[in-house]
Parts: structure tokens; sequence; C-alpha cells
């Protein structure tokens, strides 16, 4: 298992969020694209779509299975991972940069409180 | 849950392991799903298909009781030969799908692991006297090397032992004093070989094959591979209780033996007058269809996915379906309802892959 980037936090739904300012960028774990397989499809919600925390924001389809994306933080979305059209792999490849999916301008400041950070995600992976 | 004696390479190889029809076996390795399919259509991959029924019917009567219980021409079946053929029992349901090696003086049948034990109760069932049936699935391990480069990287390590052996055909070969049995065939729609050795040649010849460049590859490039090969899996294109015919499969009722039991189902009108038929689809939207998913023309369902995955060789999703036969018009566009959306889809001719011959 390699290390979990200590910056982030997560949600036990294996999504991780990158927060700088008001902005939330949000992607999947490495655990998470690990045990969907190859990704060959994503798609997400559109802009300026309002989601409160744990929404569906999108799919995410490997050759073998389809899972639901649920937004880690209440917020707007303000730009989606266009890249990932035509290049879905980066999120096995790189899912912490290269493969980020989402970000949104966040709403609600106090979700940030339920998300887990890396030992206490590491805990339930 | 059983292992096959492969188990130990893949874990040192990192898979991700699966139960499998009762078997706990490789989906992938750490190369993925998608590049490992890309290694067979270029080079050549490695699959452990050690769970794969493997049994032996002998005797004197052996002959006389596989004419009985398949559908093949046994008269036309030379020694050396392999056969795909369909299993169907007296209630006219297909047990399995298999293929049948003829020796000098016994058969061999390699069967699907999923139905390894209902196939060998049901032989036994309607077994003659001078027959025996031995299951040597536990006591042999079988392996693929599928892939263009296949048979040169297997040459190489066999002395070049098989120069000249065609598609469909086998024969004993010896590596290293070890008794190995070598088959063209296949399920990839790639050339290649699949090879039966004694439990103690396992860990050499997979070290033979990794070392010549063979790549190991799982069970969900196998899937992968044979959809685009337009190639049946029982349990989803092949059922209980579906008609050959409507399945594409007519030519394998070659039978014209009255002693075959299921002679009058297969030259019966009513197989022939089957509704459905099997049929591709070209997805032209983003998602994969999966099993049972409807297949919709003009607001009327025609059919139902059987199965579907990503074709890395075509860069879109591709389905297999059964569909009412009128509708099976080439080109013709159709809808398939994936969960809560509708995809695009293209009727296609399958295969959607077939390799380009030498």
């Amino acid at each position: 298992m390699s290390e979990l980037p200590k910056n982030l936090k997560y949600s036990k739904d294996h999504e991780w969020v990158n927060i700088q300012d008001n902005i939330a960028t949000i992607g999947i774990t490495l655990h998470a694209a690990e045990s969907l397989g190859d990704i060959v499809y994503i798609e997400v919600s559109s802009l300026n779509k309002e989601l409160k925390q744990f929404d569906k924001f999108g799919e995410i389809e490997s050759v073998k299975a389809v899972s639901d994306l649920f937004i880690p933080v209440s917020g707007k979305v303000v730009q989606v991972n266009e890249e990932l059209e035509s290049n879905p792999e980066y999120v096995n490849d790189d899912c912490y940069e290269k493969g980020w999916i989402i970000k949104v301008e966040i709403t609600n400041l106090e979700d940030l409180t339920t998300l887990l950070d890396s030992s206490e995600y590491k805990k339930i992976i | 849950m059983s292992k096959t004696i492969f188990y130990k390479q893949h874990l040192d190889n990192n898979a991700k392991m699966v139960d499998f029809a009762g078997w706990n076996m490789p989906i992938s390795y750490p190369l993925g799903i998608i590049k490992e399919a890309n290694v067979v259509r270029n080079s050549s991959g490695l699959f452990d298909v050690s769970h794969m029924g493997r049994v032996e019917i002998r005797g004197n009567g052996a002959e006389n009781f596989i004419n009985k219980i398949l559908p093949i021409n046994i008269k036309a079946f030379k020694i050396g030969s392999a056969k795909y053929t369909l299993l169907i029992n007296e209630k006219n349901e297909i047990l399995d799908d298999l293929i049948i090696y003829r020796f000098v003086d016994y058969f061999l049948l390699i069967i699907n692991a999923s139905n390894t034990i209902e196939d060998i109760n049901w032989m036994q069932s309607v077994i003659d006297k001078d027959v025996e049936i031995n299951d040597i699935t536990s006591k042999t391990g079988m392996l693929a090397i599928q892939g263009p480069e296949a048979i040169k990287v297997f040459n190489s390590i066999s002395n070049n032992d098989i120069k000249g052996l065609g598609r469909y055909k086998f024969k004993n070969i010896s590596i290293e004093n070890n008794v190995v049995f070598v088959a063209r065939t296949g399920y990839t729609g790639e050339d290649g070989v699949e090879i039966i050795f004694k439990l103690e040649f396992a860990s050499k010849i997979w070290e033979l094959l990794i070392n010549n460049n063979v790549t190991p590859c799982g069970l969900g490039a196998r899937d992968l591979l044979r959809i685009e090969a337009g190639l049946h899996l029982y349990g989803h294109e092949i059922k209980k209780e579906s008609n050959p015919i409507e399945i594409g499969l007519k030519r394998l009722l070659e039978s014209n033996s009255s002693n075959y039991i299921n002679n009058d189902y297969i030259h019966s009108e009513n197989i022939k007058n089957g509704l459905l038929t099997m049929t591709g689809l070209l997805v032209t939207d983003r998602g994969i269809p999966r099993e049972g998913n409807e297949i919709i023309y003009n607001d009327l369902i025609i059919g139902k996915v059987t199965s579907g995955t990503h074709s890395s060789t075509l860069k879109s999703s591709i389905a297999i379906g059964m569909i009412k036969k009128d509708f099976n018009i080439i080109n013709n566009t159709v809808r398939i309802k994936v969960r809560d959306k509708f995809l695009n889809a293209t009727i296609t001719k399958l295969p959607f892959y077939k390799r380009s011959k030498k």
C-alpha cells in the first residue's frame, strides 16, 4: 500500500479533497481506483450546479464495474477535469494529480469537520 | 475456495484475486485489464486456465459413448484433432460448451469450471459399460499462451516441436523430459496454444514462459478478448434453455447418427424456427452495456444484452445481445437501457475483431 498524501482530506466513500481557500479539488483515492480497475468513462455534474454534501455528482465506470461519485463537501461546481474525457486512465495512473475530477466552491465550511485525515482514512481501507 | 497450482505465482505477481466458479483466480495483474488485452493483441499473454475441467473418456466403449452424447460427426473426427461442441442432455438443455480432443484410444474433454460437476454427473447418469470417466483436473495444470507471438515463443522453449501443428490440432511433446499436451486452440481470437502438464512441471513451465517475455494476464482480459472475438461464454450467450441455432451455433449440430440422444431434437422444425438471434452491438455513446440491459428499437424492446465490455482494440464499448431476428439489420441504430440512461448502438456483425492471417 502506497503512502496517502497527508495534505488531503478523505471521505468514507473513498474521495479525496484538497482545500485551497474556498475551493475544494476532488478525486478518488488510489484504493478506489485500484479496486475499480481500468477506468474508461467518467461523467460528472455540469458547471454551476449546487451540490449538498454526499449528493451524487457523477459516475465512474471501469471495464468491470460502475460506481457513483459522492461530493464530500457542499459546493457549487466551478470546474471539471475535461482531460479525463479522452484520458480516463489518468485516474488510474495519477489519481491525486492529473486524475482530479471536479472542483467546487465550498458553501458550507462545517462539512470539512466530517472528513477524515490520512491516518483516519488509512484505518478504513 | 479452490486454488490452482499457480496460486503462488499469482500472488507473487500481485494479482487481484476473485472468486470465479469456486476458484480463487486472478482477475488482473497490476498492468490492468486493458493493457493485458493489448499485450495479447500485440505480442503474447499467459493465462492460468487450470480451473477448467479436464475429463478423459476411456475404454472400449468410448467412441460409441461420445457418439451418443455429443452432436459431432464422429466418423469425420480425426485422431490428433480438437472440436468445439455442445453437451446437451436428454431434456434438450445445454449443460455446457466444450472442446473435445481425440487421442488414439481415448478422448479428452475440456469443460467450464462452473459446470464440471454437473457435466460429470450427467455423463455418469447415461454411461455405458466399457466406458470410464476420469476427472484429471486436480492432477494437472493448464495454461493458455495467446497472441501473435505465441507460437514463436512456444517453439523457442519446445525445440520447435510444434512446427506445422495446424489450428485445432494437438500433440504430446516433451519439454525437459516432461510430457506436455499442446493444442493450437484458444479463447481470445488470437493464434496460440493451450497446454496441459503434470503438477510437478507447473512452476518450471510458468518460469520458462515468463522468462521468454510472455505476460501474465487475468480473467478480465480474457473476457474482454473473447467478447471482441465474438466468442460465447456459458451462462451469458449460452444458457441451459438456449436454442443452439438462435445463438449462432448451428454448425456444431453435425451429427447424423441415430445413436445421438438428441438426434430428433437437432433435426426438428422446432429448433429451426427460433425467434431470436445473437448479434453484435457497437456502442456510439459513452458507457458500457451490462448483462440484462434491454435493447430497444423505436420504443420496442427487441432483446437483451448478454455480455458487454470496453474494447481497447476498437476504442469504444461493445456488447453481445440476443434480439428478435427480424430486427437484426446490420448498421441499424438501437438504444440500450443502461441503468437510468439510454446509449445508442449500431447493430454489427460478429466478431468485432478478427486477427489478420499471415
